[in-house]
């Protein structure tokens, strides 16, 4: 089937008005669902999926991905007002939009995150259906030594996360580094830092690390009367919320950021593993140095809402494309999506194209439909949520633990999983106060279990040889990766030095 | 001094694990012997290592810095803890922490209640009564969407009667959603 006639049967399947309103329906529930915390985008499928056993496979498709699509744009309402990252890949989210809505711009705030993860769904939904035979070829030739350069050039933002304090950055992020080390050595069983805790076997799960440092850190901050404290009367931003959207004019001056971060998550997106939270971090950094004023970011700027998001969301739709043409999810939520695809009779892989085009046409054409609608239908949903912030605080610093306790609950069904929310949340203000950086522990946990993993297999693939694992010759990528990994560690700990120097 | 001293026991601490826990278990003899598998305490080894060496020279910073400062010392330090043991913040973890360690005796409706209405008291609401109608609705509210709506299977307590209560609740849920 050629590319016109596939974008044909795509369009055919979904413009019709009863398959438009289940797109809506499905619109509002996933981002409703990835709104709320404790219901992941996995979640948000796995519900969706109860809808569809009485559905035909194309209906129950286009449902389905509507909502995968729609949840995960969802994530980031929480991530904005509450501080609540629902998902790691949204954490860099919090950075400049919590700011954003303390201030009182939360629908500022909201619109760009919306926007900006729509246009990152857009433009890797028309990646995905012009490109996605080349780029799943590209994909699989990326060896373990090339994954690990990736992963590490996650890693390697470390340095640039809070420039007055470097060092404490790399710490924080070493920290998370060992801390993705406890538990079962994911490749070959061994016991490592349990200090005999049966309850650390499986390792530290991310979820409840995220939401103790950021969620429940700021709520015991604000409970401090010392510090500038919402009063317990007014809410967050005084009792006043401006859901006003953000301008057009203001939207324009971030049409490079959006674009650039579209483009680069979408490739990250295809590789497998934990692809949304590495282009996340990539593009945010990507972006404070590219930026005319990058000590603005981490203060509430728009531009670093609009790099996170497009890029999280570019590179969740570049996960479909392993999904689809290979049959490999990218992630837990991509996984369930298989499942649930597979029930409805797909057959995931490179036949998909031949025995069942108008199902691979119906999802590309579903993702790039709920991405358009998604702006409209979103922003209503998340002018509504934005006016949880007048609730006084005395009521909404509650509301939001309560949440952050569910939300950790829910993922493991654990009580375990809350208290190392609760001591993340601790150690959240330990952080502060030493001016350690909660952001480089995440990042450290997230990725350090995968760097660990590719390097470990990179380094048997090549009989123990860490040279020839990044030699220009057999890994041409990995070694410009991490010559690139290398430059961007060291930079800002050698260019103020040589500023210094002139001055 | 507050810096200092968690610098100092993150270094000890660190130093401790690196010599006794980075390896709970015996490597399968296939792994052990295999000179070209990275063997599973090399990587944590690695780090400890890089992260004692950058812990020195921030712990060297931080003396460096404070050099003259009256504020750091150990007496000073040491009059502090009582000042945070009585304040809110304080008092926030432990009503955290509680509900943390009695979410599964209480289960999930009367933790929710509780740490509501305490934590709701420590930001500094002044109407109590209505504070304890406000805590019990949006503890049904959540129950409903989380439990009754999402199927988030919420703790439902160990204790006989507050477990009744939850299973009541279900089945009410249950009973409403069949209706619809």
């Amino acid at each position: 089937m050629s590319m016109g006639e596939l974008l044909a049967s795509g369009l055919a399947a979904v413009f019709n008005p009863g398959m438009f309103l289940m797109v809506l329906l499905a619109i509002v529930l996933g981002t409703i669902f990835g709104a709320l915390p404790g219901v992941s985008a996995t979640m948000a499928v796995a519900l969706g999926l109860t809808f569809t056993y009485t559905m035909e496979p194309i209906p129950a498709i286009v449902f389905l991905t509507a909502i995968y699509c729609s949840s995960i744009t969802g994530g980031s309402i929480t991530a904005i007002l509450f501080k609540i990252p629902g998902v790691p890949s949204s954490a860099p989210t919090t950075f400049d939009g919590y700011p954003m809505a303390q201030r009182g711009e939360a629908g500022k705030a909201l619109g760009v995150a919306l926007l900006a993860s729509a246009i990152g769904g857009l433009i890797s939904a028309v990646a995905m259906f012009l490109l996605s035979q080349p780029l799943t070829k590209a994909a699989l030739s990326f060896g373990p030594s090339d994954l690990f350069a990736v992963t590490f050039m996650g890693l390697s933002i470390l340095t640039c996360l809070d420039s007055d304090h470097i060092l404490t950055c790399i710490i924080s992020g070493l920290l998370g580094l060992l801390l993705a080390c406890v538990g079962q050595d994911k490749m070959y069983a061994v016991q490592r830092l349990t200090f005999g805790s049966r309850n650390l076997l499986a390792g530290i799960d991310m979820i409840p690390v995220l939401i103790g440092l950021f969620a429940v850190t700021e709520v015991f901050k604000q409970t401090d009367p010392k510090k500038k404290r919402i009063s317990a009367e007014d809410g967050v931003t005084g009792g006043k919320v401006n859901t006003k959207m953000p301008s057009l004019k203001e939207i324009w001056s971030i049409k490079w950021t959006m674009l650039r971060c579209s483009v680069v998550g979408t490739v990250v997106g295809i590789l497998p593993g934990a692809g949304a939270t590495i282009a996340s971090f990539m593009c945010y950094t990507m972006e404070t140095k590219l930026s005319k004023y990058p000590e603005k970011f981490g203060t509430g700027i728009i531009d670093g809402i609009a790099a996170s998001e497009a890029s999280n969301n570019a590179a969740t739709g570049g996960a479909m494309v392993p999904l689809l043409s290979l049959g490999i999810p990218g992630g837990n939520a991509a996984a369930v999506m298989m499942s649930a695809l597979t029930l409805k009779g797909v057959q995931l892989g490179p036949l998909l194209l031949t025995n069942q085009p108008t199902y691979l046409s119906a999802t590309f054409t579903t993702m790039i439909v709920t991405n358009i609608l998604m702006v409209i239908v979103a922003m209503g949903i998340a002018k509504v949520f934005a006016q949880i912030l007048a609730i006084p605080y005395s009521y909404l610093g509650p509301i939001i633990l309560m949440l952050a306790l569910i939300g950790t609950y829910g993922d493991q069904m654990s009580a375990t999983s809350v208290q190392i929310m609760v001591l993340a949340g601790v150690l959240g203000l330990i952080v502060r106060a030493c001016h350690l950086n909660s952001a480089a522990i995440v990042l450290g946990l997230v990725l350090g279990s995968m760097c660990e993993q590719n390097f470990s297999r990179g380094y048997l693939m090549s009989k123990a040889n860490v040279v020839a694992m990044f030699s220009p010759v057999q890994h041409p990528i990995a070694f410009v990766l991490i010559i690139v990994c290398i430059v961007l560690l060291v930079s800002p700990i050698v260019m103020p030095l040589f500023k210094k120097k002139k001055a | 001094m507050f810096e200092l001293i968690i610098n100092i026991l993150l270094f000890i601490f660190l130093g401790f694990t690196f010599f006794t826990h980075v390896l709970e278990a015996a490597v399968p003899q296939k792994v052990a012997l295999n000179p070209y598998v990275l063997q599973p305490d090399v990587w944590p080894k690695t780090i400890i290592v890089l992260l004692e060496i950058c812990l020195i020279i921030n712990i060297i910073k931080i003396i460096k810095k404070n050099k003259g400062n009256p504020d750091f010392s150990l007496a000073a330090f040491g009059k502090s803890i009582p000042e945070f043991l009585k304040g809110k913040v304080f008092r926030g973890i432990v009503i955290m922490v509680a509900a943390s360690l009695l979410l599964e005796t209480l289960g999930f409706m009367v933790t929710s209640v509780l740490v509501l209405f305490s934590y709701g008291m420590l930001l500094g609401e002044k109407k109590l009564p209505r504070l304890a109608i406000a805590s019990v609705c949006i503890t049904l509210v959540l129950y409903i969407i989380f439990n009754g709506m999402l199927s988030v299977n919420l703790p439902r307590g160990t204790i006989g009667f507050l477990r009744s209560f939850a299973l009541w609740m279900e089945s009410v849920i249950g009973a409403v959603k069949s209706i619809f």
